[in-house]
């Protein structure tokens, strides 16, 4: 430890004179892994915005189970009460005929005059149940099984198009990330590899000299992460100001899209971005240097 | 400290390189192995550093053993040996000290001591004022000088130097010769493969091992009233003559 401290300024020349002798290289893996990282960046934003879509969406997403009329207004919300358990329910309420007139009321608005034309009522009651979209064809299963349910009415097309939507979105997110992972793995543990490659009769006179992987390899490590991270930077500063600027036009022309919060978006793209920059770039350095440890036999 | 037993090393291609060599050398010897080329010296020292692996026998170097020796305590062996390769074996794009430096830096002492060590070593060879050379700007003969420099600042055990005077003139290859049979003094093990028989310090103690075609034969000499001879008596008691193998 004593010995890694008192070397730290020698790994960071080490680095750098690494850096330098492959310029052109280098410069391109920067490159690179910027492009990479900024398409995370994207997807992560993207994910994001639309992840909070999708939580809008599926909060509007209930069925109506109608009952018979036999039954009392408290025997309903008993019933309400029951299913309100069921699993993947959020909640369950009873909408008595007045209600459901004065939404109906409420969606017509300026058309509401139509409801007029009616002597009473048309509307029933019903029991309003606000559910996870997922779970739609147990629930309907579970309320037509109900001998007080007379009819359900879902909107299951919908749902189910929602939640394949939302499942879609997850896997194309996770896939993203999986190839953003692997691309910059490939691409550091590359350059670490040429790294290597070129400083290859320093490396073996050292090991001749007895020093240790780490003390030879540390050099590498910081070379990658280096690399990296300032790559991870620099992504992470572009994405933000397209955050910013998308938010500045989409906000005003848009404005009917439900954008999640600013501030919340740029800390999320953020945090996801460092960390998993230091992560690429701390993984793809061990991967190329796994070249060095496995060529450290005594005749070298 | 170090030991060979019944050691033959083959090379890939067929070559047979060392003949069932058995040899002893305490701590604090000077051992000066000289031969033509060709004769295994280099093979030998390789033995000692690990750098060959023999196809029979053990080699035991500072108390352990080489054979089929993990690279993690090949390493630790290495830390203790101050080696001075054939071909020198330096850093290119470095300076003469920075070369120096890149012997000590993973070694157990404080960064003081590193570079304190590096400049007097860079001093003990005469180079002090080439310490900020670029190796690329140096003659054979000094860079020769900053690969032993290199060696003594890691205040190695054991110094294993394959020719160091090679390309020296008579004055520097005499003042190196010096410089290696001094640090016999410091109780270190000094073993020197060379040409130069005639170089050798009267005033010491030493074993010279002759090689020829991968077999050794050994011989202790001793010097007394700073006159050396070979002591007959002495010869005969102590000389381990070994010769085996086909010739
Ligand atoms: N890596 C190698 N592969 C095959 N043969 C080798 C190798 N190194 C040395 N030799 C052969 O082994 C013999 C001894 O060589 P070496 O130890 O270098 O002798 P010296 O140092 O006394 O000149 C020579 O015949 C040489 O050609
Ligand atoms: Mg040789």
């Amino acid at each position: 430890m004593k010995n890694f401290i008192s070397n730290i300024g020698y790994f960071f020349k080490e680095a750098r004179r690494i850096c330098r002798t492959n310029k052109l290289s280098n410069v391109f893996t920067f490159l690179g892994t910027t492009l990479v990282l900024l398409l995370l960046a994207l997807a992560v934003a993207g994910w994001s915005v639309s992840s909070r879509l999708v939580f809008m969406l599926e909060r509007e997403a209930e069925v109506s189970a109608f009952f018979h009329n036999s039954i009392s207004q408290s025997e309903a919300q008993a019933l309400a009460g029951q299913i309100a358990t069921f699993d993947g329910v959020l909640d369950a309420s009873v909408i008595d005929e007045a209600e459901a007139f004065n939404r109906m009321e409420d969606i017509l608005a300026d058309e509401a005059g139509v409801l007029e034309l009616f002597d009473e009522n048309p509307f029933e009651a019903y029991i309003e149940i606000r559910i996870k979209p997922q779970k739609v064809s147990q629930i309907v299963e579970k309320l037509n099984n109900l001998p007080q349910i007379e009819s359900v009415r879902d909107n299951k097309d919908i749902l189910d198009q929602l939640s394949s939507l939302t499942n879609a979105l997850s896997a194309i997110g996770y896939l993203v990330v999986i190839a953003v992972g692997i691309t910059t793995i490939i691409i550091i543990s590359h350059m670490i590899r040429q790294g290597i490659y070129n400083n290859r009769e320093q490396i073996n006179t050292l090991r001749l000299l007895g020093a240790p992987g780490s003390f030879i390899g540390l050099p590498f490590v910081l070379v990658g992460m280096l690399i990296t991270i300032s790559a991870g930077m620099l992504a992470l500063g572009i994405a933000l100001l397209l955050i910013l600027y998308s938010y500045g036009r989409i906000g005003s022309t848009l404005s009917f899209i439900p954008l999640p919060v600013k501030s919340e978006l740029m800390l999320i793209v953020t945090t996801v971005l460092v960390s998993v920059s230091v992560l690429l770039g701390i993984l793809g350095s061990v991967f190329g240097l796994s070249s060095i440890t496995k060529k450290s036999s005594p005749s070298s | 400290m170090i030991e060979l037993k019944e050691v033959s090393l083959e090379y890939q291609n067929g070559t047979l390189a060392l003949k069932d060599i058995n040899l002893h050398i305490g701590q604090g010897e000077l051992v000066y192995i000289a031969g033509p080329s060709g004769s295994g010296k280099t093979s030998l020292l390789k033995l000692l550093m690990g750098m060959e692996n023999p196809t029979a026998g053990t080699v035991t170097v500072l108390g352990k053993s080489l054979t089929n020796a993990k690279p993690r305590k090949i390493s630790r062996i290495r830390r203790k040996i101050g080696p001075v390769f054939q071909d020198l074996k330096l850093i290119p794009g470095r300076s003469a000290l920075e070369n120096v430096l890149m012997g000590v830096r993973f070694l157990n002492f404080s960064w003081a001591k590193k570079n304190e060590n590096a400049l007097i070593a860079i001093e003990r060879v005469g180079l002090a004022h080439k310490a900020y050379s670029m190796v690329e700007n140096l003659s054979l003969g000094e860079l020769q000088r900053v690969a032993l420099a290199r060696a003594i600042a890691r205040e190695p055990k054991i110094i294993i130097a394959d020719e160091p005077t090679a390309n020296l003139d008579h004055d520097n290859a005499v003042n190196i010769f010096n410089i290696l049979s001094s640090l016999k003094n410091q109780n270190i093990t000094v073993i020197v493969a060379t040409h130069a028989t005639h170089l050798f310090d009267p005033k010491e103690n030493f074993t010279l091992i002759r090689m020829d075609q991968g077999s050794i034969s050994i011989e202790k000499r001793f010097c007394s009233n700073g006159e050396r001879d070979i002591d007959t008596q002495m010869h005969q008691r102590s000389i381990r003559v070994e010769r085996r193998g086909d010739v």
